[in-house]
């Protein structure tokens, strides 16, 4: 039942993760890895933010995800922007995003090095008993809030005008422009999103783990989670997520971290064998 | 100085098998520099362990790192890039995470060492001209054609008969095999290896002088390679910076000059001709 | 030759293409018309292998080819072009030409690596050969260039000998004529009636204009929504009022 209960913990923030991800990866197509790297970047802010300045979680939790929208937009200024409309293969974007996030981490580690940082301590009992499994209350905020922030997001994607306007762009960029979308305009909100919940990923990582400059590399875990429940599915993708975040759980407290990472390669491998489309996505075909 | 030129050339079978990679199939590797711990381990422990002589410790390294490429080639090249590159990236970590656990074999994260030394400069640099010469011979071959044939448009060369999923499985294969090379070189030279030596970052680097010298050239992968990589050996004080100095520099390329350096330049043996026959003409009409 | 049975496919809830058959013979040229989203194209992309049939099966040379895949096809004398031409952008003209039977080449990859004059001289026929089929084009001066400079109406003529380099017994053609103006709809005309006499092949053509199709062809199919709604010589079609209706009704048509 603990482990259920971490599980779940796990898989809500792999889900903001896999959600900030599979947004850029819808729109423009590509694999996001700065993602990553707005992460770290937002985890080392908040958690400066909350030692020098004593911010409360909710204060420092709403000022470092809109920290990481910021820099989001900032990233894809310098490294998507000019890229685009150079119409230069899909390929550049990608290794553009790796550097970047490459940058970010080697700089974090000139900096500050290698020590790693633990967030300070918001709440004064740290855990309730729930029956005989023990909940941290930063957890279930974790957990409450990335549900939050998802449904939201949903929300978002289906309803408003801005949500169509994605979609649309989604499907088809040039025909989007030609309807009057405002198609950078959209891309640059898009980012300023999946950066928002970067920020907030970020924090949370921090927050449960420590804070280190390899943080960036738990993107991957966003990228299996999408592998997993589906390409192009936003809904696929948090269902990855949770199931990720359960079986990792499983795994690590049956045998350990390191054997755990070899057999989430080889079950993410599996899926990519026989099913390449996830849970619930499809498989993205070229036209004649 | 002769080691920093080593250490250089040695690298640079990693740089080439990328080269390879992306030039040829459009795909990109994570974990490429995965190859190269595999080549340096299974060579350094059959040597070790067994006592095998260095060409069968050789070719045990690049034959594992074959059948790991072959492993995840298989599903994956199928597939659209992005799973290609997720799964380099899975298999670099998971890589490193074996390594790691199994430390009565490898050593763990202490490393493998007395590995025995069978390379010296002679070898590393004859190595590296054969290689860049069956990479180039491959570029020109047939075989290139469909290769750049397929990177440019999958659907139309397979109407043209190409197997797109073989050819690239044997560009994967070959790739590793370069790579892993280089690992077993590196092993047999420093007669230390460890799990962290060889990871993402490396691998990513790799990709990096590649896209500088220009995706599309040879000479623009073996002169980026080379000298980005003994730049910061003569630029000590700024060493720490050397990553961030090169992703800066990247980005600075890939917004201004997308096709690298290089472009689609190559050197060719026709250059030399001409250079040596514009020379002999001059000194003839001296006389 | 190439025998077509019962081909569906549906995309989704749209029905492309119902119950599609059609017979081609040795050296024959066979039309197929419609107007826009017929299906002519998933047709084209059905019988060479790019998209898989939901039913019905397609014989070639009395084999069956239904669930082969694309390269399998072609390497059986099979060759295609497509509506937005394919060209390979990184490979010069003249490369573009010698990939086309690089598949199909006689020496190994140990030779080519180790540059045998087995494989030297292979290349040097190759690189006869493509000039030849670069010259049935008029294309010889360019042999070097990289096809993205070429006006629209030579990159159509390099796609087609492109497609005829791999030596296939038959060569089906996607709205060839799409973008040409006049003059070059007339070349174009010219350079497939030579194709068939000098190579003497059959050709199966998808076609918007009409006088290509009338030039060109000795049997006519017409879609319409998936459906064959007639078959039958070009005269015959002309005066067949189900594809009157078909094209006046809104359709596209030369």
């Amino acid at each position: 039942m603990q482990h259920i209960v971490n599980g779940f913990s796990l898989g809500a923030v792999y889900a903001l993760i896999a959600v900030g991800f599979a947004l850029i990866y819808n729109i423009l197509k590509f694999a996001n890895f700065a993602h990553g790297g707005v992460m770290v970047i937002s985890a080392y802010f908040g958690y400066f933010l909350s030692k020098n300045f004593h911010t409360s979680l909710f204060t420092t939790l709403i000022i470092t995800t809109l920290f990481g929208g910021l820099c989001a937009v900032i990233v894809e200024l310098i490294a998507f922007h000019k890229i685009r409309h150079n119409n230069s293969p899909l390929i550049y974007y990608f290794v553009s995003s790796l550097v970047i996030t490459l940058m970010i981490e080697n700089l974090i580690a000139i900096f500050k090095g290698a020590t790693s940082y633990a967030y300070p301590v918001f709440f004064k009992e740290t855990s309730f008993l729930f029956g005989e499994t023990v909940i941290s209350y930063v957890n279930t905020l974790i957990f409450i809030i990335s549900s939050v922030i998802l449904i939201i997001l949903m929300w978002l994607i289906k309803y408003t005008k801005f949500g169509i306007a994605l979609r649309a762009i989604s499907f088809n960029l040039g025909v989007s422009k030609l309807m009057g979308i405002n198609a950078d305009g959209v891309i640059i909100i898009t980012f300023f999103i999946s950066g928002l919940l970067a920020g907030a990923s970020g924090m949370f990582l921090g927050i449960s783990y420590t804070v280190y400059p390899q943080l960036a590399r738990i993107v991957v875990k966003g990228w299996i989670a999408t592998v997993i429940g589906g390409m192009g599915s936003i809904s696929g993708a948090v269902i990855g997520a949770f199931a990720l975040g359960l079986f990792e759980v499983f795994l690590i407290s049956n045998i350990g971290s390191s054997l755990s990472t070899v057999f989430i390669f080889l079950i993410t491998l599996g899926f990519l064998f026989l099913r390449p489309q996830g849970i619930a996505g499809e498989i993205f075909t070229e036209k004649a | 100085m002769n080691s920093i030129i080593v250490f250089a050339l040695i690298n640079m079978f990693g740089v080439l098998g990328t080269f390879l990679l992306t030039a040829l199939t459009g795909h990109l590797s994570f974990g490429q520099a995965s190859f190269m711990s595999i080549g340096a381990y299974v060579s350094g422990l059959l040597a070790l362990k067994w006592g095998l002589p260095f060409p069968i410790s050789l070719l045990g390294g690049l034959i594992a790192a074959a059948m790991s490429a072959l492993l995840i080639g298989l599903p994956t090249l199928k597939l659209h890039k992005y799973f290609f590159a997720l799964i380099t990236f899975g298999f670099g970590t998971a890589v490193a995470a074996l390594l790691n656990h199994f430390t009565n074999i490898t050593g763990g994260a202490m490393g493998l060492s007395n590995i025995p030394c069978k390379t010296n400069f002679l070898l590393v640099v004859i190595s590296i001209i054969i290689t860049i010469g069956l990479i180039r011979n491959f570029v020109k071959s047939n075989y290139g054609r469909m290769c750049i044939a397929l990177r440019n448009d999958e659907i139309a060369s397979e109407a043209i008969g190409i197997n797109v999923y073989k050819t690239k499985l044997l560009v994967f294969v070959l790739s590793a095999i370069i790579t892993s090379y280089g690992g077993v070189l590196y092993g047999s030279f420093v007669t230390y290896v460890e799990p962290g030596m060889f990871g993402w970052t490396k691998s990513t680097e790799w990709v990096i002088y590649v896209f500088v010298g220009g995706v599309n050239s040879l000479t623009g992968a073996v002169v980026a390679g080379f000298i980005l990589n003994i730049l910061p050996e003569l630029l000590r004080f700024v060493s720490n910076w050397r990553i961030f100095i090169y992703s800066l520099f990247i980005l600075i390329i890939f917004n201004f000059r997308p096709e690298g350096l290089f472009g689609e330049y190559e050197i060719s043996f026709s250059m030399f001709n001409n250079v040596y026959k514009n020379l002999f003409s001059k000194l003839n009409h001296r006389n | 030759m190439l025998k077509i049975e019962n081909l569906t496919k549906h995309f989704g809830g749209i029905k492309a293409v119902q119950n599609f058959d059609m017979q081609v013979s040795e050296q024959e040229i066979v039309g197929i018309i419609g107007p826009n989203g017929a299906g002519k194209s998933t047709i084209l992309n059905l019988i060479s292998g790019v998209t898989k049939t939901d039913t019905g099966h397609v014989y070639f040379e009395n084999k069956e080819i239904t669930r082969l895949n694309q390269y399998q096809i072609s390497r059986m004398g099979l060759a295609r072009t497509f509506q937005n031409i394919r060209l390979f952008k990184g490979l010069s003209c003249i490369e573009n030409i010698k990939v086309a039977r690089d598949c199909r080449i006689s020496y190994n990859l140990i030779e080519a690596l180790l540059s045998f004059p087995k494989a030297l001289k292979t290349e040097k026929n190759m690189e006869k050969e493509s000039l030849k089929f670069l010259k049935l084009v008029g294309l010889e001066k360019h042999n070097d260039i990289k096809p993205g400079n070429l006006p629209y109406g030579l990159q159509r003529k390099l796609e087609i000998a492109r497609a005829l380099f791999t030596q296939p017994k038959i060569l089906l053609l996607d709205e060839p004529a799409a973008g040409l103006n006049t003059a070059e709809v007339i070349d174009l005309v010219r350079l497939i009636n030579q194709i068939f006499h000098e190579f003497k092949i059959s050709i199966v053509l998808i076609e918007h204009k009409m006088e290509v199709i009338n030039e060109l062809c000795d049997v006519v199919y017409v879609l319409n929504f998936g459906n064959t709604i007639a078959k039958g010589t070009y005269n015959e079609i002309q005066s067949n009022k189900d594809v009157l209706e078909a094209y006046l009704g809104g359709g596209d048509n030369a």
